[in-house]
């Protein structure tokens, strides 16, 4: 059997036991055969592995939507003044907290574990299309990681579009190039339309802030999430618990 | 447990074989709350049965499409509770395995997709590397490598699927994307 179709029967899963030690005792033999059998080994773990972490943010964004409502969310019935007195109560805590507690882990160390570009939800990309508008372009670039290119094309469409939600990828785009000031004045302007992404926006806007040490901003979009109780809730939970 | 296979089991499995997104959804919405009951017996946190959850999800979707479901005789949640009961144990009392009446009997194959998965930490630079310059391939190579690698198609069956004239041709195209592949990497390590 030639090399070529013996890798390919490998990866079918259909070698018999003597090809297999075939395969064997060629990879420990020829150099060339071995590089080109790890190559396609390693492609394809990592094309597992990038699939694997694409689903779990999938699911995750599914458990965000329906959080399983368990104890914790049981109706408690107060009485006026005592509901009132109990958000007296926080707000005096959180803004104690936000004024005298400077964070005990780095905030850039947050940011990194926090931070991860939106995928591209509004332009779903055919490839080998033979004209690629501008648009598109934009969105391969984003999607490639090029950022530096997708923003200078984001930029141009600006001028063209109205599509709003053009503002909250170039703003992440701009995140990813550690412009987070221009990046947080976008989001608000697309947070102020109310714009289909808007929970996405404000997700990221407190990334933001919380990287430009804005803490008490950014605590303040986080609980409006939680409030909220869909995209990110359980994660603005955990993040607002770390920095506090 | 329910150990019929449904109908709707069927059309789930063969989608899921198709790596469709929305049926690994449905899975995910139809048996998250029931499976957060059953699994409370072993372990009570909730982000690990998240996560164990998730996991599980992903053994089934991975084994669906290395056919181990094609001829399943117990119910498409047996299944996927009884990987996630294989993960629970695995996680928290590696030494043993306790086997009940309406467990599946995994195969080798299945058992080492769930263990590495397990123990799956995210790609290394390496391999996000190498998957950010195979994003950069044509339309018709990354079919290809995906329904190969990913999808675990035989280049016979890639053939067939693709519409390519006999099964050289589909050989030589696959090493043509390879090549390319290569190239890119090399292009921008050197």
């Amino acid at each position: 059997m030639d090399k070529e179709e013996l890798i390919n029967r490998y990866f079918e899963n259909s070698l018999t036991p003597e090809e297999l030690s075939e395969l064997e005792q060629l990879y420990s033999s020829n150099k060339e055969f071995a590089e080109q059998f790890d190559f396609e080994k390693e492609l394809k773990l990592s094309l597992k592995k990038e699939e694997r972490q694409e689903l779990k943010s999938l699911f995750s964004e599914l458990s965000d939507e329906n959080p399983l409502s368990t104890k914790e969310s049981k109706t408690i019935k107060m009485r006026p003044w005592l509901m009132a007195a109990s958000v007296a109560l926080l707000v005096g805590i959180s803004s104690w907290l936000v004024i005298f507690n400077n964070g005990s882990r780095n905030h850039d160390e947050l940011y990194q574990d926090y931070f991860a570009p939106y995928e591209n939800v509004v332009h779903p990309i055919e490839r080998g299309q033979q004209l690629e508008d501008l648009r598109t372009q934009a969105f391969i670039a984003y999607e490639n990681q090029d950022y530096e290119k997708a923003l200078m094309l984001f930029k141009e469409l600006h001028d063209k579009s109205n599509d709003t939600y053009l503002n909250f990828y170039e703003a992440i785009s701009l995140m990813k190039l550690e412009k987070h000031e221009e990046a947080a004045d976008l989001f608000s302007n697309y947070i102020s339309t109310n714009g289909e992404l808007k929970d996405r926006a404000q997700w990221y806007l407190a990334l933001c802030y919380l990287r430009l040490n804005e803490t008490a901003k950014s605590k303040l979009l986080l609980k409006e999430l939680i409030t909220k109780g869909g995209f990110k809730a359980k994660t603005a939970k955990k993040l607002i618990a770390e920095l506090e | 447990m329910n150990t019929k296979v449904l109908m709707s089991d069927k059309q789930l499995i063969k989608q899921l074989k198709n790596r469709d997104r929305n049926a690994l959804k449905e899975v995910y919405n139809d048996y998250r709350r029931e499976f957060f009951k059953f699994a409370n017996r072993y372990e009570t946190d909730q982000s690990t049965l998240e996560d164990i959850f998730q996991d599980a999800l992903i053994a089934l979707y991975e084994n669906a499409q290395n056919g181990k479901l094609d001829t399943i005789k117990s119910s498409l949640k047996t299944y996927l509770f009884s990987i996630g009961k294989f993960m629970l144990f695995k996680k928290f009392r590696d030494s043993k395995e306790i086997n009940v009446d309406d467990d599946y009997v995994f195969d080798q194959r299945e058992k080492s997709v769930m263990q590495e998965i397990l123990e799956d930490e995210g790609p290394n630079d390496r391999q996000k590397w190498l998957v950010a310059n195979f994003k950069k391939l044509g339309e018709k190579c990354r079919r290809i490598l995906e329904l190969f690698y990913l999808q675990g198609l035989k280049i016979e069956e890639i053939m067939a699927v693709q519409g390519y004239e006999n099964k050289n041709v589909v050989k030589s195209q696959k090493s043509r994307c390879l090549k390319s592949l290569k190239d890119l990497i090399q292009r921008k390590d050197g």
